[in-house]
């Protein structure tokens, strides 16, 4: 019997979504003996014209990471979801936008004017920004189109998995595979992790949440032992799906928010302010005031990973 | 053409709706561009319906309890 084909591909992320393929270690030599892999441009040398050439479905299981913010990555999107029986949105990105998608904060044009035109470390006199076709000697030269929108995988193309975490861990990323091998993957629309939130599978030990005031992770040596959103520390576990195996909270540092939000909550970053306002103690306005300063970069903060697949998507664009 | 504003007031049950009530069955007029959604509580308000008010249009949210 033929091997399952394998691909995966890297869209707007950072790759560490593909290093943490690597990180499987010796069992990614079990995962290349179970598969071929038939594509994947960080690894092995095949082209975009390998994959159209291929037959529709013939892709059986393909890892896309990062989110979708450009026509290139829309078209490969697009692509790979004819070619491939199996689609999984692999890592932050492309289940929520990830980190890419706080740029959504931001528009087109002021991304490019920041990061060619004003970054103190741009030589740039003719103010040249990237354009779309470039005439040569040699001919004309094209690049894809940024979006004004970074967009998560699902919102491009359907979708059938999705495998959270930033960037994915070891153990969610075998357990898809067995459960591909074994033939036992859930029902299309499923999520490779826990159903219930992180607090849930936290063992700190939690008592009354009631907080005076916010601290930021390098402003204090928090307990390793207590909640350390009970600390004043801004921890994003009651609004973030479980099934990470607490990386963050075991290195002492507050849960961030990757896994996105838990089943039923359709906006991560509002069901986290919800959980900050409740826990608040002090009622007189100059408290409160207080308290919104020490959260620095709320929507940073409560959106850091979910951005593009919330329900307040971006920031409102100037109609020119 | 002025400007009518459309606000969602979510309001509670006991208090803020049962006013509300009460300045209708006592026949006082008030400017019908808010539009009343009745909670139990004030406390059952989540951040989600605020979002969700503006996403479909609505200029301004009232919570009142």
């Amino acid at each position: 019997m033929a091997k399952p084909k394998l691909a995966l591909y890297w869209a707007a992320a950072c790759g560490g979504c593909d290093v943490a393929v690597l990180d499987t270690n010796e069992k990614i030599l079990d995962i290349a003996s179970l598969v071929d892999i038939v594509f994947w441009p960080i690894a092995v040398d095949f082209k975009y014209h390998h994959v159209k050439a291929m037959a529709d479905k013939s892709i059986d299981l393909c890892l896309f990471n990062g989110a979708i913010r450009s026509t290139e990555q829309e078209e490969i999107a697009t692509l790979l979801r004819a070619k491939s029986k199996v689609l999984v949105a692999f890592g932050a990105c492309a289940c929520h936008g990830g980190i890419p998608a706080l740029a959504n904060f931001t528009s087109r044009a002021e991304i490019l004017q920041r990061v060619y035109i004003e970054a103190p470390s741009n030589s740039n006199e003719q103010k040249t920004l990237p354009q779309l076709q470039t005439k040569v000697a040699e001919g004309e030269l094209e690049l894809p189109e940024l979006f004004d929108d970074v967009k998560t995988l699902a919102q491009v193309v359907p979708v059938e998995y999705y495998v959270p975490g930033c960037p994915p861990p070891v153990d969610l990323i075998l357990k898809l595979v067995d459960l591909y091998a074994t033939g036992k993957l859930p029902p299309a629309g499923a999520t490779v992790a826990s159903d219930k939130s992180l607090c849930d599978e936290c063992d700190r030990i939690k008592e009354e949440k009631k907080v005076t005031k916010f601290y930021r992770p390098h402003e204090i040596i928090p307990d390793p032992k207590k909640c350390l959103l009970e600390q004043g520390i801004i921890c994003c576990g009651p609004a973030t799906r479980g099934g990470c195996g607490m990386r963050c909270i075991k290195a002492n540092m507050p849960c961030r928010g990757c896994f996105g939000p838990p089943p039923g909550v359709v906006d991560q970053g509002a069901k986290m302010l919800s959980a900050i306002a409740s826990i608040y103690q002090g009622n007189d306005t100059a408290g409160i005031n207080r308290m919104l300063e020490e959260v620095v970069d709320p929507a940073g903060t409560f959106y850091r990973f979910g951005m593009a697949d919330s329900m307040l998507k971006r920031k409102r664009l100037q109609k020119s | 053409m002025s400007f009518e504003p459309k606000i969602v007031g979510i309001l509670c049950n006991w208090c803020s709706y049962a006013g509300a009530d009460l300045a209708g069955t006592s026949r006082k007029k008030y400017a019908p561009n808010m539009r009343v959604v009745r909670v139990m509580c004030s406390g059952r308000v989540d951040p989600t319906f605020v979002l969700k008010a503006f996403q479909k249009g609505a200029d301004g949210v009232l919570v009142c309890g």
